[in-house]
């Protein structure tokens, strides 16, 4: 062993160049298995209620017989608003569906919410309504949010609990049964004295704006073209999103649980729901989409997968997504398949629910904020997943460490030298294994092109939505074209400027790793998902170099890498996701700004201002062996 | 001994005299009941227990009416006046209108105290005001003995002694609140021990902790003043009051079936003209406010006779009122008398000094609703913001007016965890149009009173005297910062929050001329709260280090080696043996020290 490490010494090269590329594969390699074993029994838990105030499923849920039929003329009155507005009942969810007919759509929610409004003060609640509007994209989203709220009988609006029923669900389809089963439980729950919150209920006119519109104006934090809240209830605990856009009965239950920026609700909130679910009321829960989940390894990846991608994506998957930046945990209910369970067993679950909530005697926080989950009753918690994608942000670390070390230890023997030759032989003898850094082009140049990604993420945020798919060919363009020019002035100068000594070049990569491995590993313990998805995009970059060796054999291989790296390109990754998914790319994009201009979505930073950078880099470091 | 009773008997005598004939020209216990069913089938009943005792006999220690537990409280810690509140819910001014005796008789959520305190000079007014405190505490069954100085505040001009005070007193006001005290029938028994009937027989026999402190808003007061006449006659007076809001529909329900179960299909009240009713489909026509009750029903009791101690001949006065409108017919239990009085929605009682009193109202369609009395003033205090560092306060006042505008004093005191930003105290004022548009807080806020916290020594004290002018809202706006607290100062409940007091306004009526008292609500604040259970898992860790480090220097450093012979020295038992075990263990300690030396 003592003589391995001398020899590891007395090897320079080996210890400098071969080694922290074994060491970032390595991490690469352990990073990437690390996942792929989570989802086995040995690396995941079995979920567990932590907070024992809550109790799910100990009480019994009455809200059945008669009330099933106050549902029904609810629902009949209702529906013979909607009908009443347009005749034709295919019209009215295409007048809601339709993204052009806003002023439409606020016609007919007019009407009806003065219905809902009638409903809610007749059951005794005090009612307000709030209007908003947003534009994002050159898309004006505006409506109307109205709520009622419960007070708590002996309460003094301390502590406050939201149902909210979205007028269409997250897929864009019509929630009649969702809203009149908040109206129906609205009316029964104002019966109950045993409230020690007070119980909001939430319509909005969609999952998208109304939710972020109504939380902002509660906690004050809305902009101009939001409404104040008239009416307001003391520090929310937490909240459910119904949703039952069905017109049959249903068979399970689809828990939506991500929020904003990979923000997630409280676990035992998730657990509560599926023990109530599953335990009390014997509807099968399901969570990402997976109806048939058989607990095997290949299933359980995927659902982490899926999970992790729209953690990673950070948008907003439903209405409940807005409440998490508060830190209010919130999930959604949505009713999936053709079964037996009708809106009284959806009510239960609600009911029993809110029980369980209004035991609550402190804000959620036993249980885990930072977690995968992969089966309504398994996960992996942040402690266990976490060196997954740490691991991968210090592959670039390590390699950026080397690197450094490298330019200051090492200098290259077939370099061409600048300063050495001119310096005393003897001089150079010394001082063989000392070299002194040129730091100023390295950082100008990478600090540069870092703050050249505001540029994209101005432009991509600020244009209005027709233009999108154009700007993204272009960002593809300037992808091609930017690298190579940037190779081009650094390897010949140009006039401008000495050219590059290798060892600037090698300071370069070693920045913009330096900060690629910061940010990751930073963004690890915030968004486990999106730092992974990038970190593992960004493999290639820790072994971009400029190519030495002879003319044809370097420009082919330097040519096939950029086509190569130019496949991973932020753009490129996005349309080919879009091509996978079958989505346009407008809609991605358009979806994007609108999640920063409201939802305060953070995943187009990093893209822009984290990723771009680092493979652009990537980029001029291959592209200057070509010349 | 004898010559002395002999001597004191004719002053005795001369003292009873003089007590009984003070008894007789003041007779002075009242009851009070006044009954005002509400919109939204709420039902006010509002109590009220008055006594005078002169201030000869209170100085004395004669207690007859006034409790002596109270009493010797007072005289102890030199208090002069004493306002104590025990309230829960909130008072919905939107449905029910302006609060019952204009807020005067009730308190924040929570548990309220403030007392005028005779003492030389701030220092001993506090320390007797502690004494106060501890003592109300055992008295009332109530945490006011955690009001110390971080809850104890000094207002200035938010309070007024509603007694006549003489003018050698130098008197001190201190006030403290309890915001997340849970008022509960333990505060109502000691309560209800310093009737004069005890809960036994009058209106007092109403009270049941069960439905009392199911009451969608209650309060419970005790006020002591001095009072004199103006030919300088004292009497020291007891107010009790118990105010509460009954749910009608949930006081109704029977206590062997408390659950609001859905009713059976035949029995929902549905709307039959809409084109869709049929079985199973039913659009519910609520309730109107006309319901019937009686007292049995909503209170589960009935009123025990009258309080021997209230019956007042002849004097006209009733103990049990009703607000309902005229034409509705009320039946009463036989032997009482009712008596309509000439506003057209009074009726009072006179009922039997003995035998049991219930009052019931049948169901009943009528036009006539009782006039509720606008609130002056309409208040709101909410936390905004996001994030454990920073937060903000907001506060709405709507002046709902359109002629007059509304002064009052707002006083807040706030815990010292949470520091206020003064400087960032912004207005913005909305009128009916809905335009708002920002002022200068000096333009709203006339005079400021303002002490600012210190840390784990007192709150923040702050009163501002402000004008709302009519038909508009005013939004006061202030940031503040929230501390981090000690690892041992968060209560086990740390994630809950923490109770900010509410806030007290005081609104100076010109017409009244009593001053009206509002009360927002209590807020939480959330602070910053460490892991919990880091600091374990550090104590383990370091623990784990010291054992191993400390135990292998320790056994290095007391560790003896010796040969076997020395050994079997060392463990004998015999008077020889332990000599010669010390004899070697002194012999070893020289060596020891030789050998460390080489």
């Amino acid at each position: 062993m003592p003589a391995a490490i001398r020899n590891l010494r007395s090897n320079p090269h080996f210890l400098f160049v071969r080694l922290p590329k074994l060491l970032s594969l390595l991490c690469i390699v352990v990073g990437v298995a690390w996942l792929l074993l989570l989802p086995l029994n040995e690396y995941s838990r079995r979920t567990y209620i932590s907070e024992n105030a809550l109790l799910p499923g100990q009480v019994h849920a009455y809200f059945t017989g008669s009330e099933q039929n106050i549902f029904r003329g609810y629902k009949k009155e209702l529906e013979g608003i909607l009908n009443d507005e347009t005749k034709d009942r295919a019209e009215v969810t295409a007048g809601y569906v339709s993204r052009g007919g806003h002023a439409e759509q606020l016609l007919i929610l007019d009407r009806v919410s003065d219905k809902v409004q009638s409903i809610f003060e007749e059951a005794g609640l005090k009612f307000a309504r709030q209007k908003y509007e947003y534009n994002s994209a050159g898309i004006t989203h505006q409506g109307e949010n109205s709520y009622a709220i419960i007070h708590a009988p002996r309460g003094d609006a301390t502590e406050a609990i939201v149902l909210v029923a979205p007028w269409l669900t997250a897929d864009d389809k019509l929630n009649l049964n969702g809203v009149t089963l908040a109206l129906t439980l609205a009316r029964y729950f104002k019966r109950w004295s045993l409230w020690s919150k007070d119980i909001i209920f939430l319509i909005t006119p969609d999952s998208k704006t109304g939710t972020q519109a109504w939380i902002d104006a509660y906690h004050d934090m809305h902009p101009a073209s939001v409404q104040p809240l008239p009416l307001k209830s003391g520090a929310l605990q937490g909240a459910l999103v119904i949703e039952y856009p069905l017109e049959h009965r249903f068979q399970t239950l689809h828990i939506v649980y991500d929020g904003v920026n990979g923000q997630l609700p409280n676990l035992d909130l998730f657990n509560t729901a599926v023990s109530i679910a599953g335990g009390q009321m014997g509807i099968g829960a399901n969570l990402q989409e997976m109806w048939n989940h058989d607990d095997s390894y290949e299933n359980r990846l995927q659902t982490m997968v899926r999970g992790m991608t729209k953690q990673g994506l950070g948008y907003a998957t439903g209405a409940h997504s807005s409440f998490m930046p508060y830190h209010i945990d919130a999930i959604t209910l949505q009713t999936k398949g053709e079964g037996w369970e009708d809106e009284m067993a959806l009510g239960r679950t609600i009911e029993s629910l809110c029980r369980s909530l209004n035991n609550l005697l402190e804000h959620l926080h036993q249980s885990f904020f930072f977690y995968l989950l992969m089966q309504s009753n398994r996960f992996v918690s942040i402690g266990t997943y976490l060196p997954s994608a740490m691991l991968l942000a210090g592959n670039f670390t390590i390699m950026a460490i080397a690197l450094w070390m490298r330019t200051g230890y090492y200098p290259e023997t077939k370099s061409v030298q600048t300063k050495g030759e001119k310096a005393p032989a003897e001089e150079k003898a010394k001082t063989s294994n000392i070299a002194e850094r040129k730091l100023a082009l390295p950082l100008s140049l990478v600090v540069g092109l870092h703050l050249l990604g505001l540029v994209p993420l101005w432009v991509f945020n600020n244009v209005s939505h027709q233009y999108f798919t154009t700007i993204t060919f272009v960002v593809l363009g300037v992808d091609i074209i930017l690298p190579l020019s940037l190779a081009a002035i650094l390897s010949n100068g140009l006039g401008l400027s000495k050219p590059l000594i290798p060892q600037q070049y090698h300071l370069i990569k070693s920045f913009s790793l330096l900060l690629l491995g910061l940010s990751l590993s930073t963004l690890a313990t915030l968004n486990f998902s999106l730092s992974f998805m990038i970190g593992l995009l960004c493999t290639p970059l820790s072994f971009m170099t400029r190519l030495q060796g002879a003319a044809p054999a370097r420009l082919a291989t330097s040519g096939l890498g950029l086509a190569l790296l130019n496949l991973l390109s932020p753009p490129t990754v996005l349309l080919g996701v879009c091509w996978y998914t079958g989505v346009s790319v407008e809609t991605v994009l358009t979806e994007a700004a609108f999640g920063w201009d409201v939802w305060g979505m953070w995943t187009q930073v990093v893209v822009w201002c984290v990723w771009w950078p680092a493979w652009l880099i990537g980029g001029v470091l291959l592209g200057s062996s070509i010349f | 001994m004898t010559t002395f009773s002999l001597y004191s008997l004719p002053l005795v005598a001369l003292i009873l005299s003089l007590w009984s004939s003070i008894v007789i020209a003041s007779p002075d216990y009242h009851e009070n009941l006044q009954l005002h069913p509400l919109p939204q089938s709420s039902l006010l009943a509002s109590f009220n227990f008055r006594s005078n005792t002169s201030q000869e006999s209170f100085d004395q220690q004669h207690f007859r009416y006034l409790p002596r537990a109270l009493g010797q409280i007072l005289q102890h810690a030199s208090t002069k006046e004493l306002h104590l509140r025990f309230t829960t819910g909130r008072w919905d001014a939107e449905s029910w209108g302006s609060r019952p005796w204009n807020g005067s008789k009730e308190g924040g959520t929570g548990v309220e105290l403030w007392a005028w305190i005779d003492a030389p000079n701030d220092d001993e007014a506090f320390a007797k005001w502690i004494t106060l405190t501890q003592s109300l505490s055992g008295l009332f069954c109530a945490s006011l003995n955690f009001v110390d100085s971080t809850r104890t505040t000094r207002p200035v001009v938010s309070f007024e002694p509603f007694g006549d005070h003489s003018e050698v007193d130098q008197l001190h006001l201190l006030h403290g609140t309890l915001p997340g005290e849970v008022v509960c029938t333990e505060n109502l028994t000691p309560f209800l021990k310093l009737l004069p009937c005890k809960g036994k027989a009058g209106i007092s026999s109403l009270f049941d902790g069960h439905k009392l402190f199911d009451a969608a808003w209650q309060s419970m007061s005790v006020d002591i003043q001095p009072v004199c006449s103006p030919d300088g006659d004292c009497v020291v007076q007891i107010e009790q009051t118990v105010d509460m809001v009954l749910d009608i529909d949930r006081s109704k329900r029977s206590r062997s079936n408390p659950i609001p179960r859905p009713v059976p299909n035949d029995q929902l009240v549905c709307d039959t003209s809409k084109p869709y009713h049929s079985d199973d489909t039913c659009y519910p026509l609520e309730k109107t406010n006309d319901k019937a009750w009686s007292l049995t029903e909503v209170f589960g009791r009935t009123i025990n006779g009258i309080c021997p101690l209230a019956e007042v001949e002849g004097s006209g006065e009733q103990s049990v009122c009703l607000h309902v409108p005229h034409e509705r017919g009320v039946f009463i239990t036989e032997g009482a008398e009712e008596i309509k009085k000439d506003d057209g929605f009074t009726r009072c009682f006179n009922l039997a000094s003995s035998g049991s009193f219930d009052l019931s109202i049948p169901k009943q369609l009528v036009n006539l609703e009782v006039p509720l009395d606008e609130p002056v003033l309409h208040a709101e205090r909410t936390i905004v913001g996001n994030g454990q560092e920073r937060g903000g306060m907001r506060i709405m006042f709507g002046n709902p007016s359109n002629i007059s505008a509304v002064d009052f004093i707002y006083f807040e005191t706030l815990p010292w965890f949470l520091r206020p930003y003064i400087h960032t105290l912004h207005a913005t004022i909305t009128g009916r149009d809905g335009i708002s548009r920002e002022l200068p807080a000096s333009e709203i806020v006339k005079e400021t009173y303002y002490r600012p916290a210190i840390d784990r020594e007192r709150g923040t004290q702050l009163e501002l005297s402000l004008s709302v002018p009519a038909a508009s809202t005013v939004t006061l706006t202030y940031d503040f910062e929230k501390a981090i607290l000690r690892y041992t100062e968060y209560p086990p409940d740390a994630n809950r929050g923490f109770n900010v007091a509410p806030a007290v306004i005081r609104i100076v009526d010109n017409v009244h001329h009593a001053p009206i008292y509002l009360r927002s609500t209590s807020l939480l604040l959330q602070l910053p709260v460490p892991d919990f259970s880091m600091p374990y898992n550090v104590i383990i860790l370091t623990s784990t280090v010291i054992a191993l480090a400390f135990g292998t220097i320790f056994n290095i450093l007391v560790r003896r080696v010796v040969s076997l012979d020395q050994a079997s020295a060392l463990g004998a038992t015999t008077l020889k043996g332990r000599i010669l075990s010390k004899v070697v263990a002194i012999r070893d300690r020289f060596r020891g020290k030789a050998t460390k030396v080489e």
